[in-house]
C-alpha cells in the first residue's frame, strides 16, 4: 500500500505523494521512502505538490525519515509549491529548519545535483565488516 | 496391441439402452427386479456419495463382484474423478482422477461404450489401486445423461471371471438408472455450494458515509444450472473515495463463482494500494489471462470522490451504468468499453469522468436484470430508464427496491440478477458521525468534512484549516483509544454561516490519562483555527474547535 510513485532521474529518486498522510499510513511511507533511496544515492526528494493532506503524524514521519538519511549521509529535500496549503503547515511547524523545502521540482533537483552519487554511505548493513 | 486384444467391445450386437426386449429374455428376472429397486430408492438420497454408496453395495451383491465404483466426469478439467465405491475405497479417499481417455474408465469415457477387462495383469490402467487391491477383471460401463458421458460405472472381481452379455446390460441398467439419480444430485450440490460461494461473496453490510446511501438487490438464479456468477462490491479507499464494482463471470456453477472470488479479492487489493481505475482494471486482465483461467468476466467499476462529486468509471465489456441526474433525468454512460478482463492480455482500458452531485443516483446491474427472452436488447435498456426515472420521483424504500419493483411489475426476471444502487443527497447544516476509533477512518472523516464545508461556500483555505485541525483532534482520540477494540468517537459540525464548530468528543470508555506525544498536533490546530477548547474528564474528552468564515453562506 504505496501512497507515493517513485520515478528515478540522473539517478536521484524522486517520490510523488498523491495521497494524504496521516495516522494510517506515516508509519508504512515512513520505511517505504527509506527503501526507495536505494543503496547508492545521496538524495531523496518527496514531492509533495500533488498531496493534499499531511498531518502532524506526517510531519513526524518527515523528521524521523531525514534523522535516518543523515546517518547514511543521504539529504532529503522536499517540494512545497508555494501555493500549496502545505507550505503554511510546514511554516506553522518551523519545518524548514529541519529539511530543506523548495517550492518546484526542478530547483530540488539543482539542490540534488550539488551531492553527486557516492557520497553517501553505503546501507549501514553492507558497511559493517565481520567480527566474531 | 496386447491390450486392446485382451479388451472385449463389449457392445457387438447391441447398444446398451436400445436391446430391451433381448434384456428382458436373457437377464434373470430377480437380479433385474433387484437393480431397479436399487435406483428408485436412491433418489431419495440427499447427498450425492450416500446415493451413490448405497447403489454400488446393491450393484455388488445383485451382481455378485467384490468392488464398484462410480468416476464422475469434472468437464472443465477433463478428467473422471472418484466419487463412490464399494471395495475399494482408497480410490475415493484418495481422489483418483483419470485423464480422459487414458486408463481404463478413461477409455469407458472416451469411447461411451462398455469395456472389459478379462486379466488385469496385461491390461493398461492409470489406476495403481486396481492393482494393489489384486483386482483381476473388470467391468466399465458408461453414465449418460441425454446422450453426454458425464461418468463411468465400473465393478471388479479378484478371481479371474469371464463377463457375460448379461452382466454388461444389468450394469449399464443399473447406470443409466442412476444417471438422472446422479445429475439431479449433482446438480442440487452445485447449486447449493455456489449458493453459499455466492452469498459470501457478496459484502456482508454495505458502508456508512454520510450523504450517501447504498443499496442492493440479488436474486441468485430462478431455477435450473443457472447459477450465475454475478457480484457486486462497494468498499471504502484510503482519502475518503469509494469504489463501486458490478460484474459478472462467463459460465455458471461453483467454477464461476471461484473466479468471481479471485477477481473480487484482486480489485480489492489492487484498488487498496492506491493505483487508477485503469491500472487496477489492466492488472486485473493480466492477471486473468496469466493463470489461464479460461473464464472472462464482464465488470464495471467506478470510483466516487464524495468531496469532488465527480465518478470515473472503467467498463470492461459489462452493460453501461445508468446515472440518474438530480432533476430525475436517467441517462446510460455511453462511454467507450474495453473488453472483457481475461480476453486479451495488455487490453488499454479507458476511464471516464462523470459529476455526481447532490440529488444524483446511479445503477449498477447485471443483464438478467433487463433482458428478456426474443426481445431486442434496446427494449431492455428502455424500460430500465423509464423504472429509474420513475423510482427517482418516489423516496418509499432504498432506490435499489424501488428500481426492481417498477420493473418487476412489467416483466418476469428470466435470469439472476444483481443491481448495486447509490444516491447521493445535500449532507445539511449539521453533521454528526460516529466513527471507529481506528486510524484507518481519517481520510473519509476528511472528505465528508471537506463535501459539508464546500456546500455552504467554505474557501480553500477555511477548508484546508477546519479539516486539517478536526483531523488532528480525532488523530489524537485514535491515539488514546489504543486499545480499546470498539472504541467509537463522535464528530458533530455546526454551522451559523459566520462560523463554523467542530466537536470531537470521545465517549470516554478508554482510560484517560494522555501521554503528551500530541504536542505537534495540538500547536497546528491552535495555529489554523480560530479557537480550540479541550475538556477532558473521566467520562473522556471533548475538543471543540472554531473557525470564523469570511465568505458568508
Amino acid at each position: 500500500m504505496s501512497p507515493f510513485n517513485i520515478e528515478r532521474i540522473d539517478g536521484v529518486p524522486i517520490a510523488h505523494i498523491h495521497e494524504d498522510i496521516d495516522a494510517a499510513n506515516a508509519t508504512a511511507t515512513q520505511q517505504q521512502l527509506a527503501d526507495a533511496l536505494g543503496p547508492d544515492a545521496s538524495s531523496l526528494i518527496v514531492d509533495l505538490s500533488e498531496t493534499r493532506y499531511l498531518d502532524s503524524a506526517g510531519i513526524d514521519m518527515l523528521l524521523r525519515l531525514s534523522d535516518r538519511l543523515d546517518h547514511r549521509r543521504a539529504k532529503l529535500i522536499l517540494v512545497i509549491p508555494d501555493t500549496s496549503q502545505l507550505k503554511r503547515l510546514a511554516t506553522i511547524v518551523g519545518l524548514s529548519d529541519a529539511i530543506a523545502i523548495h517550492p518546484s521540482l526542478p530547483e530540488a533537483r539543482q539542490e540534488a545535483a550539488k551531492r553527486p552519487p557516492g557520497q553517501a554511505a553505503a546501507h549501514p548493513a553492507s558497511g559493517r565488516t565481520t567480527s566474531a | 496391441m496386447e491390450t486392446q486384444q485382451l479388451e472385449t467391445q463389449a457392445d457387438k450386437g447391441h447398444h446398451a439402452g436400445n436391446g430391451n426386449s433381448a434384456l428382458s429374455s436373457s437377464v434373470s428376472e430377480s437380479r433385474r427386479s433387484h437393480l431397479l429397486s436399487i435406483t428408485d430408492s436412491a433418489l431419495g438420497y440427499t447427498s450425492l456419495e450416500d446415493m451413490l454408496s448405497e447403489l454400488l453395495e446393491r450393484i455388488r451383491s445383485a451382481l455378485e463382484v467384490d468392488t464398484a465404483a462410480v468416476l464422475l466426469l469434472d468437464e472443465d478439467r477433463g478428467v473422471l474423478v472418484a466419487r463412490a465405491a464399494r471395495g475399494l475405497e482408497e480410490e475415493v479417499r484418495q481422489g483418483v482422477q483419470i485423464p480422459l481417455a487414458r486408463g481404463f474408465a478413461g477409455r469407458v469415457a472416451a469411447h461411451g461404450r462398455p469395456i472389459i477387462i478379462e486379466d488385469l495383469d496385461h491390461a493398461d490402467v492409470v489406476n495403481p489401486i486396481l492393482r494393489q487391491r489384486g483386482i483381476r477383471s473388470m467391468l466399465g460401463v458408461p453414465i449418460h445423461v441425454q446422450g453426454h458421458v458425464i461418468g463411468v460405472m465400473h465393478i471388479g472381481t479378484l478371481v479371474k471371471r469371464a463377463f457375460e452379455e448379461d452382466d454388461v446390460m444389468l450394469l449399464q441398467l443399473a447406470a443409466d438408472r442412476a444417471a438422472l439419480a446422479i445429475d439431479n444430485a449433482r446438480l442440487s450440490e452445485q447449486r447449493s455450494v455456489t449458493a453459499i460461494m455466492q452469498r459470501s461473496l457478496l459484502p456482508d453490510a454495505l458502508p456508512q458515509i454520510p450523504g450517501l446511501r447504498f443499496s442492493a438487490k440479488y436474486l441468485p438464479a430462478g431455477s435450473g444450472i443457472k447459477i450465475g456468477g454475478d457480484w457486486y462490491d462497494v468498499f471504502q479507499l484510503h482519502n475518503g473515495r469509494v469504489a463501486f464494482v458490478i460484474g459478472d463471470v462467463v459460465g455458471r456453477g461453483v467454477l464461476a463463482a471461484s473466479v468471481m472470488a479471485e477477481i473480487r479479492a484482486s480489485l480489492r487489493a489492487y484498488m487498496m494500494q492506491g493505483h487508477k481505475l485503469t491500472e487496477v482494471v489492466s492488472m486485473l486482465n493480466d492477471l486473468l489471462v496469466s493463470v489461464g483461467s479460461n473464464r472472462g468476466a464482464t465488470l464495471a467499476i467506478l470510483e466516487l470522490d464524495p468531496e469532488a462529486e465527480e465518478l470515473e468509471a472503467v467498463i470492461a465489456g459489462h452493460l453501461p451504468p445508468l446515472l440518474i441526474k438530480p432533476d430525475g433525468h436517467a441517462q446510460l454512460l455511453q462511454q467507450k468499453h474495453g473488453l472483457p478482463v481475461g480476453v486479451r492480455v495488455g487490453h488499454d482500458y479507458h476511464a471516464f469522468r462523470y459529476p455526481f452531485p447532490s440529488g444524483s443516483g446511479l445503477l449498477l446491474y447485471t443483464d438478467g436484470l433487463i433482458e428478456r427472452r426474443d426481445e431486442p436488447i434496446d427494449q431492455g435498456f428502455d424500460r430500465l430508464l423509464a423504472a429509474a426515472e420513475t423510482a427517482a420521483s418516489r423516496s418509499d424504500s432504498s432506490l435499489a427496491d424501488r428500481v426492481y419493483r417498477t420493473l418487476l411489475d412489467e416483466t418476469l426476471l428470466e435470469d439472476d440478477m444483481a443491481l448495486l444502487a447509490i444516491e447521493t443527497m445535500p449532507l445539511g447544516d449539521t453533521l454528526e458521525m460516529t466513527l471507529p476509533a481506528r486510524p484507518n477512518v481519517l481520510g473519509a472523516l476528511r472528505n465528508t468534512l471537506g463535501r459539508w464545508l464546500r456546500a455552504f461556500g467554505a474557501n480553500e483555505d477555511e477548508l484546508f484549516d477546519i479539516t486539517l485541525s478536526a483531523s488532528e483532534a480525532a488523530t489524537n482520540t485514535i491515539e488514546h483509544a489504543y486499545g480499546a477494540r470498539e472504541a467509537t468517537f463522535t464528530v458533530r459540525c455546526e454551522h451559523d454561516g459566520r462560523q463554523a464548530t467542530i466537536t470531537v468528543r470521545d465517549s470516554g470508555r478508554w482510560r484517560t490519562t494522555r501521554p503528551q506525544s500530541g504536542g505537534r498536533g495540538l500547536e497546528i490546530m491552535r495555529s489554523l483555527a480560530d479557537d480550540v477548547k479541550i475538556d477532558s474528564d473521566q467520562h473522556g474528552t471533548v475538543v471543540i474547535i472554531t473557525k470564523q468564515l469570511s465568505h458568508q453562506a
